[in-house]
């Protein structure tokens, strides 16, 4: 009796911890924590806005004045936000929670590596993408998660819209991927 | 037995270089709980936001999701298992979303939920994050799953991802005068009436869900 | 029976995949692939693309986080 329960629990183990879990269900309980995440911080799921403080942080961590950019003084709740420092920022926390928590994830399935950087063709990859997602972020109030996901939720057309030319935008990237970057 | 299976059986058995990484998990854990704590103590409601990320981060891990993909992939590789995964969740979160927005409303509120103008500068923002996130291999919540993951060159995307988006708060005020001002927030139901912008929705993303179906198997006939 | 190995070490996605599909015309029947790879979508993405083509996939784990799979051209 004692083998049967170990084999049940090296069954559970397998299948919920070291096997990838279906797109399907990922998709529904992204869909739920959406919601929840709706419920607990006033306002849908959303990733790069927390970049903008991350910035400002950092810049004043040099010395910097980041109180002056029209970002935050255009906007009194994101001036408040600045000041309240970085463990008082949701969007910093829930960010910095999935990073931990897709690490957590790797390690106990065994499956944490880290993988460095092979070849120049990449750095200029990473770097130029980042660029082009922070600032196109800015410019649709959001990325693939605030601008796209949470925004066709929340029945904006801005989110469509965005849909559809991340779409473009893809098609332009997978040419350059391919052309320089393979 | 196939080849493959044939193949595997007679290579010679390599002392495979694996390690349990219970090391790594326990401590990921005791970090999870002690910041949990810590955030408790601040505001509880912080420790349950911390806890939301972590759920975030392990459930787009453990299922690969990948919203690069679900956009990349219909054109590069062919497959649409992602695009089909997006429709899902988007079809999920409407149908809660719909339900708090509705009962807000009733109670005499305001329309809540992420509702921002929509211009000429949603569609060079999305072409710009779009071009972004298929050349560095990750779109935002890719980047901080990878970042987990342990790729190094989502850790070199972040840098600049912070720069883009400090340039971006930088020029906010000239983009509101020249675009944001005038661009109106549409909110669907306020053109289609609740019934016909919450079904018509569903039947889109239904109607995406069908079409990418129909996209990816087609090759085989 | 011949063998193609592909090095996908520290690739980018969607690189790995797109690497088994430029070099899959060269197989014939009853040859395999070998991939490399380090990265947790292309464990998926590869597998299910060979699968769907109706191939014979075997991954196996070679230590933690890097995986070889091996995918027989079963046209």
């Amino acid at each position: 009796m004692a083998t049967r329960a170990v084999q049940e629990l090296q069954f559970l183990k397998k299948t919920v911890l070291i096997d990838a879990w279906p797109y399907w269900l990922g998709a529904i309980l992204l869909g739920l924590l959406n919601i929840v995440i709706f419920i607990y911080m006033a306002s849908p799921w959303g990733v790069t806005t927390a970049f903008v403080f991350w910035g400002a942080w950092i810049y004043q961590a040099f010395g910097g004045h980041p109180e002056v950019w029209s970002f935050f003084t255009l906007q009194p709740a994101m001036m408040a936000a600045l000041k309240g420092g970085f463990w008082a920022h949701g969007g910093s926390i829930i960010n910095l929670g999935l990073i931990v928590g897709a690490f957590l994830s790797a390690a106990a399935a065994s499956q944490f590596k880290i993988k460095k950087i092979k070849a120049g063709r990449q750095v200029v990859a990473a770097l130029l993408g980042g660029l082009l997602m922070g600032y196109g972020a800015r410019l649709a109030f959001g990325c693939n998660i605030g601008a796209y996901f949470s925004a066709i939720a929340s029945m904006s057309l801005h989110g469509w819209v965005f849909g559809v030319f991340i779409l473009v935008g893809a098609l332009i990237g997978s040419k350059l991927l391919v052309k320089y970057f393979m | 037995m196939s080849e493959t299976q044939i193949m595997l059986r007679k290579r010679p058995l390599t002392a495979v270089k694996k390690k349990s990484q219970l090391g790594y998990t326990a401590a990921a854990l005791t970090v999870v709980i002690a910041v949990g704590m810590y955030l408790s103590q601040m505001k509880t409601l912080l420790s349950i936001i911390w806890f939301l990320g972590i759920g975030l981060g392990v459930v787009l891990q453990k299922s690969r999701f990948c919203f690069t993909a679900s956009l990349r992939d219909p054109i590069l590789t062919g497959s649409t298992s992602l695009t089909r995964a997006t429709m899902i969740a988007f079809a999920v979160a409407a149908l809660g979303f719909a339900a708090l927005q509705f009962t807000t409303l009733l109670k005499g509120g305001p329309i809540i939920g992420g509702v921002q103008p929509v211009g000429i500068h949603t569609a060079i923002g999305a072409v710009l994050f779009g071009i972004g996130m298929v050349i560095s291999g990750g779109c935002a919540s890719g980047t901080l799953m990878r970042m987990g993951e342990g790729f190094t060159m989502q850790w070199l995307s972040l840098t600049t991802f912070i720069l883009g988006s400090v340039l971006g708060a930088i020029h906010f005020g000239w983009w509101t005068d020249n675009f944001f001002k005038a661009a109106p927030k549409i909110y669907l139901p306020e053109i289609f009436g609740w019934a016909g912008a919450f079904f018509g929705q569903l039947a889109l993303l239904g109607l995406i869900y069908v079409f990418a179906t129909w996209y990816e198997y087609r090759k085989a006939n | 029976m011949a063998e193609f190995t592909i090095d996908a070490l520290g690739e980018a996605c969607p690189i790995p995949l797109l690497k088994c599909q430029k070099k899959w015309p060269e197989l014939k029947n009853g040859d395999v692939m070998i991939v490399s790879i380090d990265h947790s979508c292309a464990l998926k993405n590869i597998p299910e693309w060979a699968r769907k083509a109706g191939h014979n996939v075997e991954v196996e784990e070679v230590e933690d986080g890097v995986w070889d799979i091996y995918i027989e051209k079963n046209a």
